[in-house]
């Protein structure tokens, strides 16, 4: 064998080791990246049962009425806008009030810079907060309940 | 800011330590004709710059998604990897007199970019900057356009440089930040009302255009600018990120199809009115019409299509010479795909595929996963800037669209191109932090 095949071997070795590790490599990716998608079907189907609604507790002005269950979407406008999802009539909410989504795995409330803010359990929140299913939501003077 | 354990990232980062001197190493022997593996230098350097970053972001508590960077690292160092089997002398930079050859001056702008993607992914921790002042923004970067145009250089027959002294680069690439961010913060402002009430036209539901007004003006204003600086591969990619970033924000499917619309007849119009389309648009159909003289890149190009085949000729041992030099024009740049195609073969060419499309994958998972409305289409819009410019340039190099003159990111030589998509990365790491943050994990 002469000097030429051994290089031209070594050559060939190479080129093969160069594409196989790239290979392995997405394959690592593609494990990590399977994983990860696992782990997110897991909690998609706990949630599949439908992601929530609101129950109305308190409303001075009777809209929504009080006891109504308001079914979500997975993205929600609060607000006394009528084309809201969750429309609310009290002169202490703003148009656009605030925004109730989905995301994930779990609810988040935002803040739309509404004149009187919104209210998380009592507290009033200044930026995207979680919310847990019982925690309970005031818009003005309306106050509703996440729930299941 | 406590030490953070990123182990996936070092797990995924360390094959690099073998892959890029080795594929540097095989260009040489096949160079050189002997079992020489040849200076590895930028090899090694470009391996210590991957870990260095890695240990930064070790050390300043990053908890951002862990893939993200092994994508880009992996998809540079194959770059890097052609780009050093090339001639050196294609491209580089002057540097008080001293000649820097072209994988050189890479190196220099993966340095400069990494910096930057750290930075911006520890330390950018208040997005308010870029949401509440998204008009300044986006009057920026018009104006940053109108002066591109009036004082730019011309370079290929397309306007899209500007020289301040020694340094000449892209402000398409600024400027494709620019535009996600300003849409982001306005739909992520506008988003009910622009997903809500309609008003109709006979059967057809019309959005409620009022609202998209502001939106629509600014946007016009930089596809007209773009359009006249003959970019119509930005034009493509800007018109791209905005209408997905439209339709992930409002679910109307019939933003997405009047856009599709007026997509069309634009182009037909564009096609009709403007000489470098038409040229273009004749050139994609058939090139063979004219193999010396306007079609001479793309035949060039479907021909190492063609030689590479499945397997690819061999790292360094493809890309056969014409008179001294590669027959195919801007190869280190518009067409380092069709290098890499060549000498890799499809299986090279898919595996760089591959890793695009786990990266956009990671970045529509950081959008999914964000907290608020302004962070996920953000993340959006710059997960489809990545993905698309690099479907973009891989269906012109194929011939699958009309060519454009797009970089592929990561890969393609330029320092404006690295540092953009190293400062997108940075950004969506950055979201995927405060979002791992908040829930006290780490991505």
């Amino acid at each position: 064998m002469t000097t030429e095949d051994t290089l031209r071997i070594l050559i060939l070795a190479l080129q093969l080791a160069f594409v196989g590790l790239l290979y392995l490599l997405l394959f690592a990716f593609g494990r990590s990246l399977l994983r990860d998608l696992r782990s997110a079907e897991r909690t998609r189907e706990a949630a599949r049962q439908g992601i929530g609604r609101l129950t109305v507790l308190e409303s001075p002005e009777d809209e929504p009425p009080v006891g109504r269950a308001i079914a979500l979407g997975p993205i929600n406008s609060i607000g006394r806008n009528v084309n809201s999802t969750v429309y609310v009539e009290d002169d202490f909410a703003s148009a656009a009030h605030a925004m109730l989504t989905f995301r994930g795995r779990s609810w988040f409330v935002e803040d739309q810079g509404s004149t009187n803010g919104t209210y998380v359990n009592g507290h009033r929140i200044d930026r995207p907060v979680a919310l847990s299913y019982g925690d309970e939501l005031m818009i003005g003077r309306v106050r509703m309940r996440l729930e299941r | 800011m406590a030490i953070t354990w990123r182990g996936t990232e070092l797990r995924l980062l360390l094959p690099l330590v073998v892959l890029v001197p080795m594929g540097f190493a095989l260009a040489h022997i096949v160079a050189a004709g002997k079992p020489d593996p040849g200076p590895l230098g930028l090899a090694l350097a470009y391996v210590a710059l991957v870990l260095g970053a890695h240990i930064a972001l070790v050390l300043l508590g990053h908890r951002g998604d862990q893939l993200l960077f092994p994508l880009a690292a992996t998809t540079g160092g194959v770059g890097l990897v052609m780009l050093n089997r090339l001639p050196q002398t294609l491209a580089g930079m002057n540097l008080f007199g001293v000649e820097v050859g072209m994988a050189t001056t890479q190196l220099v702008w993966f340095a400069i970019s990494l910096v930057a993607m750290v930075a911006i992914a520890v330390f950018f921790r208040d997005d308010g900057i870029l949401r509440h002042y998204k008009y300044t923004w986006a009057l920026a970067g018009a104006g940053l356009l109108v002066i591109t145009f009036l004082f730019g250089t011309e370079i290929n027959g397309a306007r899209l440089w500007l020289s301040i002294g020694p340094v000449t680069f892209q402000p398409g690439e600024a400027i494709k930040i620019v535009l996600v961010v300003f849409i982001a913060g306005y739909l992520a402002e506008k988003r009910a009302l622009l997903a809500g009430a309609n008003r109709r036209i006979g059967p057809i539901k019309i959005p409620p255009l009022p609202y998209l007004l502001p939106m629509l003006a600014i946007f016009a204003i930089v596809m007209v600018m773009v359009v006249i600086s003959k970019d119509l591969g930005i034009a493509l990619l800007f018109y791209g990120i905005f209408l997905t970033m439209l339709f992930v924000a409002t679910g109307r499917r019939s933003y997405v199809l009047i856009g599709l619309v007026l997509f069309v007849a634009g182009s037909y119009v564009a096609y009709l009115l403007f000489p470098h389309v038409h040229v273009r648009v004749d050139n994609w159909l058939d090139p063979f019409a004219d193999p010396t003289g306007t079609g001479y890149q793309t035949v060039q190009a479907l021909y190492a299509f063609g030689r590479g085949g499945l397997f690819g000729e061999g790292l360094g041992q493809g890309l056969p010479l014409i008179s001294g030099h590669i027959p195919i024009p801007a190869i280190e740049t518009d067409f380092i795909f069709t290098a890499i195609a060549e000498e890799l073969g499809l299986v090279g060419a898919f595996a760089l595929l591959a890793l695009a499309a786990a990266l956009v994958a990671r970045g529509l998972r950081i959008a999914i996963l964000a907290r608020d409305d302004f962070s996920s289409l953000m993340a959006i819009g710059l997960t489809t800037s990545l993905g698309l410019q690099t479907l973009i340039i891989v269906a012109g190099n194929a011939k699958l669209i009309p060519l454009t003159g797009i970089t592929f990111p990561f890969v393609s030589y330029g320092g404006s191109s690295l540092l953009a998509s190293f400062v997108v990365l940075g950004l969506l790491l950055s979201i995927s932090h405060r979002t791992a943050a908040d829930e006290g994990t780490t991505g």
